[in-house]
């Protein structure tokens, strides 16, 4: 069973992306294009031995709370064990932390493998290494000791314990307090909601990265720690109850394998944290880890919209319904469907959103491996800017890839003798995880854009009318790099009067229509993915080795083709509606919303 | 112990096998090539398997081009201490192979020399007799499971209804069938230690090629299938009757 394509990997780490810096850099110089394929290779053997095949059951024997442990099969405790064990939770750390040093955009390439072949059980390795960073970067030497080769070996898992009741989007909210202890600890009192990976049955002990408050400071993000809190204390007797206590799971409507729970501390007894980096610095800390897991989310949207476009690529090859229009021989045999034109319709929209997806967030990464070499002001302000996207395209698209993925087929794709249904339930709630879409528009329009004088947006437009550029050379690209070019234009001038709008009225009108903007934004930004991949296939074409390398760079200068005429374009309307200033949704009475 | 690990390449067990024009050669145009998997999963992982009970050295050898390095270097990032491969740049056929291995490996004194029971590519499984008999060594082929007790080696294979038990004195040659051992997969910390371990070329010794591929023919292509619906037998039958010609 295929679920993501290790070729593709490769296109993007060896023809579309200029992994040259890295190379050139003393921290990356070891992953040559042999050990980044002997890399990728180990993941997708990790992800078929170990992944892949519990993904069904892991839904169908979903986790649940009994006489208060949370009980998760044991094949997520042997995955997670196994990406431990193979290294890959720890791969990109530094030496001096056991690491390999690996470029995040080669261990994200890995990652993407594993979230294809299960985000449910990809999540808890992927939270767990997210959480040890926060150690890894901010913690005491203590911390670092005492937990994270732990974290690394899979045998702990790690969480990230942010959202409470009252407080979800809204952090400044948050009322989980902390007290200070003469030997140096934390009492810590309160409780958190959501957590995914918060407790369960096949890890030896749980992790929290904690936010909270010092009791009776100040309001707002000033008061705001960062703190490790475990499950139970590592001491030289072994480990001893914490006491964070687990209220229960929520029963969710997919990733029923990928615990969130309801967890309570110092409720029973007194929980221990431990300070993690400076006193107040709690939510900027915090963010390190917010923005991965951005990223994050977005590869595992990505990797189910993956695993959805190859069931039904799969589907579609074999199944044989109608015949072509014009063939009224009922005699004639039945055609496959992927001979239908609006069957291929479907798989070329999610072959554009899960490829166009991949390159995004592999371009992201390589910015975040250039900034760590080069500490240059434009891969880091090309990371900020794009984080939002590559977290929103692959949710909001992935979504409708999976629905069009099930669509491929027909009524077998709604029942669960097929994969599609489960993925479906999977992918939805990635448009929720680590900030609403919404939250994200708000981010790209109302921080990004402008951030540093705009000079984010300065350098973006910079590398794509250098794509345009290159790919005006040649016949095949030339038409989507005039739509591209004329998309950069019309950004402008969608730019231009949203910025007056926010000189000249309330926020509330310039931000009024942030997700929609976020959408016109990410079209240009994944156009953009597209022109650059479609260019590296031009120029690959005429060296290809025989008929399977032939047909792969074909399949990239026509999915961009593709995805300008059919996805790209639906910019023209996303314009009219930022441009249109009818303030339709803040002039909507609420007494109208009946 | 010192064990050596005869490996060969294979195509990608996905490649579509295309001929060149006179059918004497696969075209191997953009063929992705892999270790072949019982060299590597059952041959190589008992070896290393072994030397981390009883310490040694587990040393892959290879007969081939430079491109083969790639494969061994997965052999080394797997746990091989070492590689060779000596330097042959056209296809060859088994006897001449064998003879390169048994040439090399005979100054080496090794205790133990591991082949896969076969290549998947040619379904080729001589070498290791060939090699055993060079080097007048007791051969066991396609094992599924083996020990080693100081010298006393003791072999498990598979036969019709059953197994065979055999003991045989160190050193030998054996070829590893499915049991010997889990697959491995190379973990990040061995992936990039491959590439810091010795991998020594050496050139080939003179001996005749005694055979020539006169021809490769592929397997006709099976048909495509045809769906009846069961409520339409009187078209089944006609199919049967007139196009497949079986009733």
């Amino acid at each position: 069973m295929q679920f993501i394509s290790l070729r593709n990997l490769r296109f993007m780490l060896h023809e579309v992306l200029d992994l040259s810096e890295l190379r050139n850099s003393e921290r990356f110089k070891d992953f040559d294009q042999e050990a980044i394929d002997f890399s990728l290779d180990a993941a997708q053997q990790l992800a078929d031995q170990y992944l892949w095949p519990v993904y069904r059951e892991m839904d169908r024997n979903k986790a649940y709370f009994k006489d208060g442990e949370v009980h998760v099969l044991p094949a997520v405790g042997e995955g997670m064990r196994a990406l431990g064990e193979s290294g890959w939770l720890s791969a990109a750390w530094g030496f001096e932390h056991q690491g390999q040093q690996m470029p995040l955009t080669v261990h994200n390439a890995g990652s993407l493998i594993f979230q294809a072949a299960n985000g449910n059980l990809a999540a808890y390795g992927f939270l767990t290494t997210g959480a040890a960073n926060l150690i890894r970067e901010f913690g005491s030497e203590e911390l670092k000791q005492t937990y994270l080769q732990k974290m690394a070996s899979g045998r702990w898992q790690g969480t990230m314990a942010l959202t409470e009741p009252q407080a979800g989007s809204s952090l400044s909210d948050i009322t989980t307090y902390y007290e200070p202890q003469a030997d140096g600890t934390y009492l810590i009192y309160g409780q958190k909601i959501y957590i995914s990976g918060g407790d369960h049955n096949s890890v030896e002990n749980v992790v929290h990265l904690l936010l909270a408050r010092q009791k009776d400071g100040p309001k707002g993000v000033r008061g705001v720690s960062l703190f490790v809190v475990p499950k139970h204390l590592p001491g030289p007797d072994g480990l001893t109850d914490n006491n964070v206590t687990t209220a229960g799971i929520y029963g969710k409507m997919g990733q029923r394998g990928y615990v969130a729970a309801h967890l309570m501390y110092g409720e029973q007894g007194p929980t221990r944290g431990f300070l993690v980096g400076e006193e107040f610095n709690g939510l900027k800390n915090m963010f390190l880890m917010m923005n991965e897991a951005r990223i994050g989310t977005g590869m595992m949207a990505t990797g189910s919209a993956s695993a959805a476009y190859y069931a039904s690529l799969t589907y579609a090859r074999e199944r044989p319904q109608g015949r072509h229009p014009g063939n009224k021989d009922i005699n004639a045999p039945q055609v496959r469907i992927i001979e239908h034109a609006d069957v291929r319709r479907m798989l070329l929209f999610q072959k554009a959103v899960v490829e166009g997806s991949i390159a995004l967030l592999l371009q992201c990464s390589l910015y975040e491996d250039t900034y760590r070499v080069t500490q240059d002001d434009r891969s880091r302000l090309l990371l900020e800017l794009l984080t939002p996207i590559a977290k929103s395209f692959p949710s909001e698209y992935g979504n409708e890839a999976v629905s069009l993925g099930m669509q491929v087929l027909g009524g077998a794709g709604y029942t669960d003798d097929f994969p599609l249904e489960q993925i479906f339930r999977d992918i939805r709630v990635n448009s929720i995880y680590e900030g609403t879409t919404t939250i994200h528009g708000l981010d790209l329009l109302g921080r990004k854009v402008m951030m540093e004088e705009g000079k984010a947006v300065q350098f973006l437009a910079t590398e794509m009318q250098q794509e345009i550029n290159n790919a005006e050379q040649t016949e095949a690209t030339r038409e989507i790099a005039a739509a591209l070019a004329l998309g950069m234009e019309s950004m402008q001038q969608v730019l231009g009067t949203l910025l007056q709008l926010a000189q000249r009225d309330d926020p509330r009108v310039f931000l009024a229509d942030a997700t929609v903007f976020l959408d016109y934004f990410g079209l240009h930004v994944i156009g953009w993915m597209w022109l650059k991949q479609a260019n590296a296939a031009v120029r690959a074409l005429p060296n290809a080795e025989g008929d399977d390398e032939t047909a792969f760079y074909q399949s990239k200068i026509q999915t961009a083709r593709y995805f300008f005429t059919y996805v790209f374009a639906r910019t023209a309307g996303l314009r009219r509606t930022l441009l249109a200033e009818t303030r339709i949704t803040l002039n909507t009475d609420e007494a109208w919303l009946l | 112990m010192k064990l050596l690990v005869c490996v060969s390449k294979t195509p990608e067990t996905t490649t579509k096998i295309q001929l060149t024009a006179d059918g004497t050669e696969i075209d191997t145009a953009g063929v992705q090539y892999i270790m072949n998997p019982y060299d590597e999963w059952y041959a190589l992982v008992r070896a290393l398997e072994l030397k981390e009970a009883a310490g040694g050295t587990v040393t892959i050898l290879n007969v081939g081009p430079a491109d083969n390095d790639s494969v061994i270097r997965k052999g080394l990032a797997i746990g091989a201490d070492d590689a060779v491969r000596i330097d042959v740049s056209e296809e060859k056929d088994s006897l001449y192979t064998a003879r390169q291995i048994a040439e090399y490996a005979k100054s080496e004194q090794y205790d133990l020399l591991f082949f896969g029971k076969e290549t998947i590519s040619y379904n080729g499984s001589e070498v290791g007799a060939m090699v055993a008999e060079f080097l007048d060594l007791p051969y066991v082929g396609e094992a599924s499971h083996l020990e080693i007790d100081g010298t006393k080696a003791t072999v498990t294979r598979d036969i019709e209804g059953g197994e065979e038990v055999i003991e045989v004195q160190t050193p030998l040659a054996v070829s590893a069938a499915k049991g010997m051992a889990e697959q491995r997969i190379p973990n990040m910390r061995g992936i990039m230690m491959a590439k810091r371990k010795p991998l020594t070329v050496v050139a080939p010794v003179d001996y005749p090629d005694t055979t020539r591929i006169a021809e490769y023919e592929k397997p006709e292509e099976k048909g495509s299938v045809k769906l009846i619906d069961p409520d339409n037998m009187e078209e089944l039958v006609r199919l049967l009757h007139e196009e497949a010609k079986v009733i």
